[in-house]
Parts: C-alpha cells; structure tokens; sequence
C-alpha cells in the first residue's frame, strides 16, 4: 500500500500533503479536534508551488497601539512615515532614527527570509558563507551581532522611548520563557519580522487555511492518531483512536517531535541517546489567552500593554520562579465582530491562572472605552494545551531559541525532517524555519521527501 | 629625548605579557603604569597591618600554559597551589563538595544523586572536547567575517575546517555551549540544585545575567581549559597571592630588558598626522616610540587616551556601545580564627579548597533580579577561599584571610555607591555567609569591601568590570572589542590593544598580551 498519511491539519500539515499528493501520491491527511490558526506569514514559494491564489493577510493598522502614561497612545503603522510621526510625540531622537532602524532590520530579514523557504543551510558550507556574505559588511556585522543579543541591549542601542521599546521588546519574547533581557530574543524579534514590510514587527493572520482546505487532490479526515506502527524499522500504517487501522508506508507528522517519536512510536525503536535528546527539547507554556466579546468596537485593532522593557522584565521574573505575572504583558486583537483576542505573558506551566483573567480585564478595561464585556474566556497553558494541541502549552512546539533554531531545530539529528524511522517525517513548527511562517515547514519537508 | 619601539600603556598582567615577548624579540620596550606597583587587578597589598590580600582578582585557572613556558615565569616566582575542592554548603545544613580526587567526588555526588555522579564523567569528557575545540581560537588573531581581504578570507576558511574537523556532534554540541543558558545546558546533564548552581555560577561571572539567560553555558568551559593543559590544576592559588603572577610576568619582561616605569599615568596618546607617535605624561613629560600598545580597556583607550576626534565615527560608535556594566565586588576578611562551617565543622582539608554559596540556580536568579533593577543583591552569590590556608605567609600566625568574590553588586546601583552602601554590601555578605559560618561575625577583624566603582577609581577598569567588558557573544571574537577591529589593531596606525577588552579577553589568562606581541612582531 503506497499510502501517506499526514498528521495534523494545520497550515504545514496541509501544504505537505498537497505538494506530495501533487507529486501524484495518494495522500490522507488525519486532523485533530482543534482548529489550528494561520498565524504568520506564507512564503511566495509555497504559493507558487501550490498555484494557491487570493492570499489576504491581515494586519490590523495601526499594527500595534501602545496607551502612553501621559494618555493617548503611540500607534505604529504600516507606513513608516506615519509611524514615524507618532513616534515623534514622544521622541524626535527616536521618531528621526526610525527609518533607519527599520531600514537595518527588514534586511536581515530578508537574508532570514530565504533561509526559511528552503530547509535549513549547512553553516560550514561555501554556499552558506557565500550568501551571507552578500549581506554586505555592514549586514553581516549585524546579522553577527544582533542574532546572540538580548533584544532589550539592540533597543536601548537605538532607541530612548520605554513605550517603543516595550512595544517592539514584547515581538522579542512572544511565547518565550526569557525576558528581554536574554541573550538571543534579539533575534525573535526578527523571526517575527520575517515576511513583514518594514517596519511591522508582527506576524499577520492570514486566510492560508481557508484556501489550502479547498484544494482538491487530498482526503481530509477527522480523528485522532494513537500509534504509528513500524515494522523492521519502516513506517507499516497509522492506528487511530476509534480502533481503526490505516496501511501507510510513509507518515508525515505536524505533531511536536516528542509525541510524534515517543508516543506515536513504541519505544524501543530507537536510539536511547535520540530519546534522550528528544526529551530535552524545551517546550515550556509561558501564555494565557483571554477571549472576550465586546459589544461594540474598543478602538483599536491591536493593543500592547507593555510599558517598558523593566516592565516585561519583571512580568517574567514572576514566571521564572513558577508563578504568573503579576503585571503580565498583554496583547490584544480585536476583530470585525468586536471579538478580543488577548495573549497574556507570563503565565509559567502548572501556576494557578485563577486570578489572570480578572486581571487582564481590569487592566484592559481602561483602553476599550465604553465598550462592555459581553462574555469571556481565560485559557491556562494546560488548558490551550488542551484546545489548541501545544505540547505543554506552547505554541511553537519546540521554543524559539538560539540553541533550537536553524541546522538544530528541533535537534540537528532531526533538522531535515527525515526520523530514523523509514518513512517517518515531521513537518510541524518545531521544525526549521517553526512557527510564524505558515505552511514553510511542510514545504520543506515536502520537498525534502520528493528530492529522494 | 629618549625614543622607544614600544610603549605599554598599563602594567596589567596582560601588558606585561605583551611587553616581555616585545622585549624577548629585541625591542626596545617601555611598560607605563599609573600606580605605584604593577599587576593591574591582579595584585597583592597589606591591606591590613601583617595582612596580604590578592585585592581583586584572586584565583589562576587559566593562564596560558605556553605562556607559564615561554616566559619561564615558574624561574620568576611563580607557583601555583592547587585548591583541591569546592564545597557548596546547603540550606538545609548538609553540602554538596567537588573534589579533584576523583573516586572521592564520585562517592560524594553519588550521595546526592546517583544520575548525577553516573552522568558526571560524561560531561567531564564532553568539556573536556569542547575545550579542546575551543582552544585554537584563544591563541589566534579573530578573523573578520566582513573583509574580503586575502588573509580574512583564508582565516575563515580554516575557521570553517576547523569547525569541520570536529564532526558535527562536537560541533553541534558547540553550538549549545555557545547559544544556551547554563542552567538550561546544565539540566541535560544533571537533577541535583547545588550541583547545577555552583557549575552554572562560573558561567555568571563578571557578567550582567543570570544562570537561565542563553549566552551564560560557554563559560562552563573555562574551567575545564586548565586541567586540559595539564600543567596545573582548573583551579589554583598563586604563593605570595596574585601579585605574585604580576610580578613573575614583569620579572620575565625586565630579564628580557624592558623598562617598566611605574607612578607614570599617561594622560594621551599623542597624535600626529593620523599616526600615535608615543603618549604624554599626565605631568606634561612626552615619551616617543614607534607604536603605542594599550593594555587599558577600549573605552579608556579610544574615548579618554586617545580622543574621538582621531577615530572614525563609526568606530567611536562601536566603542560606545561596548557593554561593561560591572557586576562584581570582592569583600576581603582578616580573621582571628578560621571560620567554623556548620556543614563541615572544626578544621580540615576542606578549608585549603573554595567555598561556593550557591544552593540553587533560583537562589542565583534571585540575586540576579536584584540587580537587574540597580540594586545589591540581598542574599549573594559568593565564591570564598581562605589564602593563608595555602600560603600561611598571608597573614599573621594562628590568623587568617578570607577572599570573598560577590555577585551580584552592578555598578550601576540606584543612587549611586556611597560609603554607606559600601558597607550595606559588607553586611549582606557577611550575613549571608554567616548563615552557614555562624563564628564569622566574631572572628572578623577587620573588613575590606572592593565595589565596582572601587575597582574602576582603583584600578581604571570601566565601569568596574572584570574582564574589560562584558564577555556576552556580541561582544566576543571578532566582535571584540569593535567589528573590523579584532585583531589587537585600531584605526589609528601605531596604536595596537592588548587588554582583556580584545579577544579572548578575561581573567588573568593573558592571551590578549600574547596576541597582541604576535600580531606585532607580525607573526602568521
């Protein structure tokens, strides 16, 4: 039976099947119960590959408002210039740097930019110095430079601003059990920058799921995935939770590594050193969500409650000792329907998120106006673990860290995709280039299947 | 007017270095140091009436071995004691020692941890490679990545073999040293808290982080550098304090025929026609030379010896926003009687080893959040040894001088340092400590605490800080102490660097004055 079965039915899930099943493979893609967002941005190659068309990306304009302690609030727009302009009511040093700023970092960017559309690069190789090297001399001293730096050290070296430097520091640890004080959330800054126009420092949602699920060529099926069964060392077929069992000689997973090898996998098929590195692959919940509905608009479409860069800080000092932020940094996206949807940081795994949602309301209850709270939701980590399917709560699977990012995402045994198990791929974000970019994990994968 | 090849601004152990291989390949070379004696941070004084202190830096565990060879510091005076453990005295009344003797330190761990002490050897071998695959690079000039130049391309290039050759375990396990936090690295290997703290401090040290910020694992390494060369071991406790390596280094250069002066702080490099032609005196005396070296850190170079206006802007950019941020003090005791732990009581050969107050990584991120917001760190990290143990020449017979080094004290405190908080810092270490050595108060004779701002007034490091500047990855290799501007040259001909504030930079490991005399001599 020359049957795949792709695990998941997010945005990599969907974008592998499709190009194996356009490669003529008779491809079955098993969801989950939950609805995966689109989050990020879709690679111009995956779009070329799939001939996907009508792409809509959203970003709410401003793409950040940040409250000002005097009142009013800084917007940051698409338009540079526009930005710039609010920028200069705080600050004519940092509104007349700001072009610049963005300038420096939508290159670097777009060095990352390719990087993410192609499995990830040898770093010792002639190509890669070559093409890093076309950064110029003074990119590459920055791409050196920034990548290990903490974001708040990149900011300060810029910028004077607390409500700026809170609002550009929150892209620097979104999701992250680091504060922005940590070395290498410089570089989150630019993963969430990855595919932006300049001077956007936040991922868009996009409709990418909507058009993938209405492609033809793949059978969707919902249900749960137990095992995945191998003989002599090759993928054999999938058994499911509702007892039924599906031939397959190759799988493709989108599940985290550690659930895809250590539970869909019976143990003892592989290498007890893989396991172990398998096992150490950090993927600590750090965020709360709140979903609330509004009876009219707030005024804005997206809102950031991060003072200053001390501010984040101390919300994750709280985290760091196992406990919730007492002032969490918030994020809020309100959408057409008046619906809010609030990331919260920090809250660490296993803390009591009893008192949060109150908390956050409170806090964003002074920004929304006359609006009233219809009804509302706080989602713990345990609990999004639970409904979204991130694997202790976290969103990228595997943390975006210097240490899991690149040739070691999530491990460098790992990073191209291929298992020691015949047959076996993983596809999802704890994959090179990982969350944020929708669908590029599964590209790569899939084409990293198609090249053997 | 007397005219020299050389001059060494700053008689630093690394300035001394520079100035003997100088002076060992027939330059005329001339070391300049602003105090009364030299040795920089590294230096012994009697602080107090019959006792010595090593003031600031007082250990060696990574001077460079080939150094300790070519310079034959050991026929100058140098010797190293080993210190034979560490013993980190636990909340609960019990503490957890590392010993250098091997089956001791097994069955030790092994009370605390079995995984542990099983995973102990392992890790010890993987540093131990690590180590090896690092070492290379302390003894070259860092090629850079942004020229196209000949030489830096070919010095990439044997960078990327180099890399190559180690197979891409060792490099990917590189890669993590490099890129994680220790406490992060640190939990791969290990289950027991002290064990993880007192590891994960070394890799702390001199910085502004704390045990779970990426960038702190690399430091692990360190110690392991020394017990690779197998000359002495990680640790050890120079006889006569670590003046005593100041001086065996100066003795070298002087045997090679260089001229130290010292009481002569020079207040510029002097300039002319884009060239550095030789520095003036702050009291107006002008002394001539071919190149000028300067062992004092690259802010005090370029910014207050040298003067912007003779730098391009760019560079002056870099410098500042080079980090330095000190982070460090050091409380030296002298004692009636030797401290009685209550973990370990009455004497023994505990006491010729370092104690480390470090219970678990949170106690170390604690402190560290203290200080993130410009305060002293309320319960400190320490890192303790008792000289006279070892050298009973330190002080007067049947008493005792105890070293503490303190993290975290940030340079930057709220309000700035006074002499009252000065002693706000003595009390919370003494307190601390005296958790675990309750005859600690009585003991005390007297007390001599050394702030970061002290270190800077004293001894003219930046901001306090240890290594020249913080050893963070972006301030590290060619990015030390400026892009473009690794390789011991500055902008200005006839000016070169030889400080710690230059690849490799920190501790008294002097690679940087043995680089910088290479560079010079203009060797490959």
């Amino acid at each position: 039976m020359n049957r795949t079965v792709v695990i998941g039915g997010g945005a990599d899930a969907l974008v592998a099947a499709q190009m194996l099943a356009t490669a003529g493979r008779e491809v079955l893609v098993i969801e989950g119960a939950n609805a995966p967002q689109a989050e990020g941005w879709v690679p111009r190659q995956v779009l070329r590959a799939l001939k996907l068309q009508g792409l809509e990306l959203h970003w709410p304009d401003p793409w950040i408002s940040v409250p000002l302690p005097g009142g009013g609030r800084l917007e940051l727009w698409r338009d540079m210039a526009r930005s710039a302009e609010s920028i200069r009511r705080v600050s004519a040093r940092d509104a007349q740097r700001w072009p610049q700023f963005c300038k420096r970092m939508a290159r670097l960017a777009r060095f990352l930019e390719v990087l993410y559309a192609e499995p990830p690069p040898d770093p010792l190789s002639a190509g890669f110095a070559w093409r890093a090297r076309r950064l110029g001399g003074q990119g590459l001293e920055d791409l050196l430079r920034i990548l290990p730096m903490p974001v708040a050290e990149l900011l300060d070296d810029w910028f004077e601003n607390d409500a700026l430097k809170g609002a550009l520091g929150g892209a620097g640890v979104l999701h992250l059990l680091q504060g922005p004080r940590s070395g290498g959330t410089a570089f989150r800054l630019l993963h969430h920058h990855v595919g932006c126009p300049p001077g956007v420092f936040r991922a868009p949602r996009s409709n990418v799921l909507e058009l993938l699920r209405r492609l033809p060529r793949v059978e969707l099926q919902g249900a749960a995935v137990q095992r995945v069964a191998v003989q002599a060392g090759a993928v054999a077929g999938v058994l499911l939770n509702d007892g039924r069992e599906l031939e397959a000689s190759m799988v493709v997973s989108s599940a985290d590594p550690r659930r895809s090898l250590l539970e869909f996998i019976e143990p003892g098929w592989l290498d007890p050193e893989l396991v172990r590195a398998v096992r150490h692959v950090r993927r600590r919940g750090v965020s709360a969500r709140l979903r609330v509905q509004l009876d009219r608009s707030p005024g804005f479409g997206a809102l950031a409650i991060a003072p200053s860069l001390d501010y984040l800080e101390r919300a994750y000092d709280d985290a760091k000792h196992g406990g919730v932020s007492r002032q969490p940094y918030v994020e809020a996206r309100c959408d057409e329907q008046h619906r809010l949807d609030v990331h919260i940081q920090y809250a660490a795994q296993g803390a009591d998120c009893a008192k949060l949602g109150d908390t956050v309301l409170a806090m964003l209850s002074e920004h929304w106006g006359e609006a009233v709270p219809r009804e509302g939701e706080l989602l713990s980590p345990q609990e999004l673990a639970q409904t979204e399917g991130w694997p202790e709560g976290q969103a990228h699977h595997a943390e975006l860290a210097l240490d899991q990012v690149l040739w070691m995402r999530p491990l460098p045994e790992l990073a191209r995709y291929r298992t020691p198990i015949e047959g076996l791929w993983l596809c999802g974000p704890a994959m090179h280039p990982g969350a944020g970019v929708a669908g590029a994990a599964g590209f790569n994968c899939a084409r990293e299947i198609l090249r053997r | 007017m007397r005219s020299f090849d050389a001059i060494i601004i700053g008689g630093g152990h690394n300035g001394l270095v520079c100035a003997a291989y100088l002076a060992r390949a027939g330059r005329k070379v001339l070391v300049l140091e602003r105090r009364e004696r030299v040795g920089g941070a590294a230096m012994t004084e009697e602080v107090f009436p019959g006792f010595r202190f090593s003031v600031f830096s007082y250990v060696v565990s990574l001077l460079r071995p080939e150094i300790i060879r070519d310079l034959e510091l050991p026929r100058h005076g140098l010797h190293i004691l080993p210190l034979e453990s560490t013993i980190t005295p636990l909340e609960n009344g019990d503490y957890l020692g590392q010993w250098n003797d091997h089956d001791q330190n097994r069955r030790e761990l092994a009370r605390h941890s079995l995984r542990d002490a099983e995973a102990y050897d392992e890790f010890g071998l993987m540093l131990h490679q690590m180590a090896r695959a690092i070492k290379p690079l302390l003894g070259m000039a860092p090629p850079d990545p942004t020229s196209l130049s000949l030489a830096n391309l070919s010095g990439m290039a044997d960078l990327a073999r180099h890399f190559r050759g180690l197979g891409g375990k060792r490099f990917h396990t590189l890669h993590k040293l490099l890129t994680m936090s220790s406490a992060d690295f640190l939990d791969e290997w290990f289950e027991n808290e002290a064990l993880k703290a007192t590891k994960s401090a070394s890799g702390i040290i001199g910085t502004m982080l704390g045990p779970r910020s990426p960038g702190t694992a690399y430091v692990l390494l360190h110690h392991y550098m020394g017990e690779l060369d197998g000359v002495f071991r990680a640790w050890g406790f120079a006889k006569g304090g670590n003046g005593s390596v100041s001086a065996a280094i100066a003795a070298a250069a002087q045997a090679a025929g260089a001229e130290i002066r010292c009481n002569a702080p020079v207040a510029n490099v002097l300039v002319s026609r884009g060239r550095a032609k030789g520095v003036v005196l702050e009291g107006g005396e002008e002394i001539r030379a071919k190149i000028v070296v300067s062992g004092a850190d690259p802010r005090r170079t370029f910014l207050q010896l040298v003067g912007e206006k003779h730098l391009p802007d760019e560079f002056v950019e870099s410098i500042q926003r080079f980090r330095f941020r000190g982070s460090s003090a050091k409380v030296n005791l002298a004692l009636g009687e030797l401290p009685d732990f209550t973990c370990l009581p009455g004497r023994g050969a505990h006491l010729r080893g370092a104690f480390s107050i470090s219970p678990s990584v949170a106690y170390l991120e604690r402190a560290y959040d203290d200080a993130k917001y410009g305060e002293i760190s309320r319960r400190p990290y320490m890192d303790i040894v008792i000289p006279s143990m070892l050298d009973p020449a330190m002080a007067p017979p049947g008493k005792h001088v105890m070293s503490i080094f303190v993290q975290y004290a940030p340079y930057h405190v709220s309000g700035g340092w006074t002499d009252a908080r000065r002693e706000a810092l003595g009390d919370a270490v003494v307190d601390t400590l005296a958790r675990y050595a309750p005859n600690l108060k009585s003991a005390i004779l007297h007390r001599q605490v050394v702030t970061p701002a002290d270190i800077e007034r004293i001894v003219g490091l930046t901001e306090g800080n240890i290594f020249q500047g913080e050893l963070s990855l972006q301030q590290m290799f060619f990015l030390r102490p400026a892009p473009s501007w690794a390789k011991y040259r500055t902008p200005l001909a006839g000016l070169y660097q030889c400080g710690a504030g230059t690849h490799p930079g920190g501790g008294v490991m002097g690679a940087s004055g043995r680089n910088a005399a290479r560079v010079i001599l203009g060797a490959p």
